[in-house]
């Protein structure tokens, strides 16, 4: 029998018993709407995670630290370390960073400036290491030679949205210990926006040469800043620079992009969790699909004593079963990946409104920046086959007990079956 | 004549619960080619087991069954079914019709089974329809058709392969005598018009004597064989 006529058969054996075969069918719906709809929310979610965690990050920045993030296992790197990390292969740029904890910051009214972290930095560097985020809103990044200067991050220039602690062009006084220093306001950078490692909007930037006299000692940098000219080979770069040390153990070097995919990686497992569960309605679905064929199988057991009789081999009988179990799997499948896909729009939409109103006053807020988690469901081909593909062999696996009953049915049995 | 079936020696059992019930004890007997043939015998001789071994729907426990010189015993399966497919036409009591097809659906499903066009089968179930003189009744249901009409039916099913060997079941056992008297002599016309050999199984002494040879089957055993009591074959 042709594998075409099989099939057309099949088909109007289900079609003769509609409301039996629709509601065999709604099964797999149900079970691959279920799945294919969390895929795609899922999806949507890993991409919006990932996307605010890079907002936090320079992904082609890494970030090294003498020591770990907990103690300083060393001091802190002198310039000619600086200089043999900037020849590692793979370097682009390199922009080392001295941090001054516990310098205090004052306007010219005597209010201290609210700037968590001053880092004495070349200006030039670091325009080319982070520029989109060393975007002044107000006055210039100073040049090579304008020692003297600051730069101050947003919030440590603004108090809120209206009360403002310096302008452009003020003269600050800072503090280190007992040495201070006034220095001219050359400009203020913008918002950052979401939080993270190269978030500036609390700190407070000086020239380095500014620095070494406010210290009064010698250069030596608490972060080094390096760019790699190829993200995939970021971490490659980064066991290179820790081999550049005599002691590599001693210090640390922070990969954004690791430490993105490892976020990703765990959000992919959660996804193919919630999937796994999803799969136990298409299980249930297949346990249906079982108990209806075999009840069919009794059913017609007399029709398959005479199609067996006139010469049907025992190859068609299980072929037109199974063809009946496939063709299920495909109807409910695509109708259920439709399904699917219109579940997560509506799920997505819930979900944005849900999270919205509570997300307004979180301490990580920052004005005008799009805060709402707006999830957007994701279109995978990539899990529509495999959902489409899932479901038909759900149906196969299900299917084949009952087929396979069928096509070993005694012809003579099977006739004088009443 | 050259005998296109051989029976030798066959036995068969059937179970019913914990016993075995002898159904044929130890039948032998042989079928020439075009030869029009009875099983006579009462209920529970044994008579439709016989026919299902010859047709092949059933296996033997003992003996030999060779149509057209081939011991049908040692084919598979699936094999068998070709058999039945091509060489064998079966013909039941109670029609065995598929109760959702038209009678022309019923008639080509044996030519869809062997894998020929759709267009070429519904042709040739046509043919075979008209020539049952059913053609004004062909797309009824069988539920829509008289007893005399299923089993016209039920022929052109089996005829359609053109099979060499036609088995009949009762084929008036369901029917009125004067309707069962025409599918006997429907069967007598095609056994001498296209020579395919008939073995129709029956317990009435009327129709088994239409027969070039009956053969006379009591308790699973053959009791006689005899020979063209009304001069039948020509």
């Amino acid at each position: 029998m042709k594998s075409s006529k099989i099939l057309a058969v099949a088909w109007e054996n289900l079609t003769q018993r509609k409301l039996r075969a629709s509601l065999t069918t709604l099964g797999v719906v149900i079970g691959i709407a279920a799945i294919i709809g969390l895929a795609a929310l899922g999806e949507g979610f890993r991409l919006e995670i990932r996307e605010r965690i890079q907002q936090g990050f320079e992904l082609n920045v890494l970030i090294v630290i003498p020591g770990s993030f907990t103690a300083a296992l060393r001091p802190p790197f002198i310039p000619q370390e600086v200089n043999s990390v900037r020849n590692v292969t793979g370097v682009a740029l390199v922009a080392p960073l001295i941090t001054l904890p516990q310098v205090k910051i004052y306007n010219e009214t005597n209010q201290r400036i609210n700037a968590f972290t001053v880092g004495a930095v070349n200006f030039s560097e670091m325009t080319q290491m982070v520029g989109e985020r060393f975007i002044p809103i107000e006055g210039e990044i100073p040049g090579e030679d304008e020692n003297d200067t600051i730069v101050l991050g947003y919030r440590a220039c603004f108090l809120n949205e209206t009360t403002r602690l310096a302008r452009v062009g003020d003269n600050v006084t800072v503090l280190q210990i007992n040495v201070s220093k006034t220095l001219r306001v050359a400009a203020i950078l913008g918002k950052g926006g979401t939080p993270g490692i190269t978030n500036f909007d609390n700190w407070a930037f000086i020239p380095t040469k500014t620095a070494v006299q406010l210290m009064e000692g010698e250069e030596a940098y608490n972060l080094i800043l390096v760019k790699v000219s190829d993200i995939e080979q970021s971490e490659q770069v980064a066991n290179d620079i820790e081999n550049v040390f005599e002691n590599p153990y001693a210090i640390s070097v922070l990969v954004p992009i690791a430490f993105v995919r490892q976020v990703d990686r765990i959000l992919a497992i959660v996804q193919l969790f919630l999937m796994a569960i999803a799969s136990i309605s298409l299980l249930v679905a297949g346990i249906g699909i079982m108990n209806i064929m075999t009840v069919s199988v009794m059913e017609r057991t007399r029709e398959i004593g005479i199609l067996k009789a006139i010469g049907a081999k025992s190859r068609t009988v299980l072929a037109m079963f199974l063809s009946e179990a496939v063709l299920v799997g495909m109807v409910g499948g695509l109708i259920g990946i439709l399904t699917g896909y219109g579940l997560s729009f509506v799920l997505s939409y819930g979900l944005s409104n849900f999270i919205q109103p509570q997300q307004q006053d979180t301490a990580f807020q920052s004005p005008g920046v799009q805060q709402s988690m707006a999830i957007r469901p994701v279109f995978s081909l990539e899990w529509t086959i495999i959902a489409f593909i899932f479901a038909v062999i759900v149906c196969i696996i299900f299917g084949l007990y009952p087929a396979r009953k069928a096509s070993k049915l005694n012809p003579v049995d099977a006739l004088r079956y009443e | 004549m050259e005998a296109i079936l051989n029976v030798q020696s066959v036995k068969k059992s059937y179970r019913m619960g914990k016993i075995l019930v002898p159904a044929l004890r130890e039948v032998s007997f042989d079928v020439s080619e075009g030869e029009f043939l009875t099983i006579f015998g009462p209920s529970g001789s044994g008579k439709s087991t016989l026919l299902h071994l010859i047709g092949c729907l059933d296996r033997p426990d003992a003996g030999e069954i060779l149509i057209e010189g081939v011991n049908v015993l040692k084919l598979s399966d699936e094999k068998l079914a070709e058999l039945r497919l091509k060489k064998i036409g079966f013909v039941f009591q109670f029609f065995n019709l598929l109760p959702r097809l038209s009678a022309l659906r019923n008639v080509e499903l044996p030519l869809i089974i062997a894998g020929i066009s759709e267009r070429e089968a519904r042709e040739k179930a046509k043919e075979i329809v008209t020539l049952m003189g059913l053609e004004a009744r062909m797309n009824h249901r069988p539920s829509e058709l008289s007893g005399g009409e299923q089993q016209r039916v039920a022929m052109a099913r089996a005829l359609i392969n053109n099979p060499k060997i036609v088995l009949a079941d009762e084929p008036t056992g369901n029917l009125d005598t004067k309707t069962g008297w025409e599918i006997v002599q429907l069967m007598k016309k095609l056994n001498q018009e296209k020579k395919q050999t008939f073995i129709v199984v029956t317990h009435d002494p009327h129709i088994a004597e239409t027969a070039d040879r009956i053969v006379y089957l009591k308790d699973g055993l053959i009791e006689a064989v005899k020979e063209a009591p009304r001069g039948n074959s020509q």
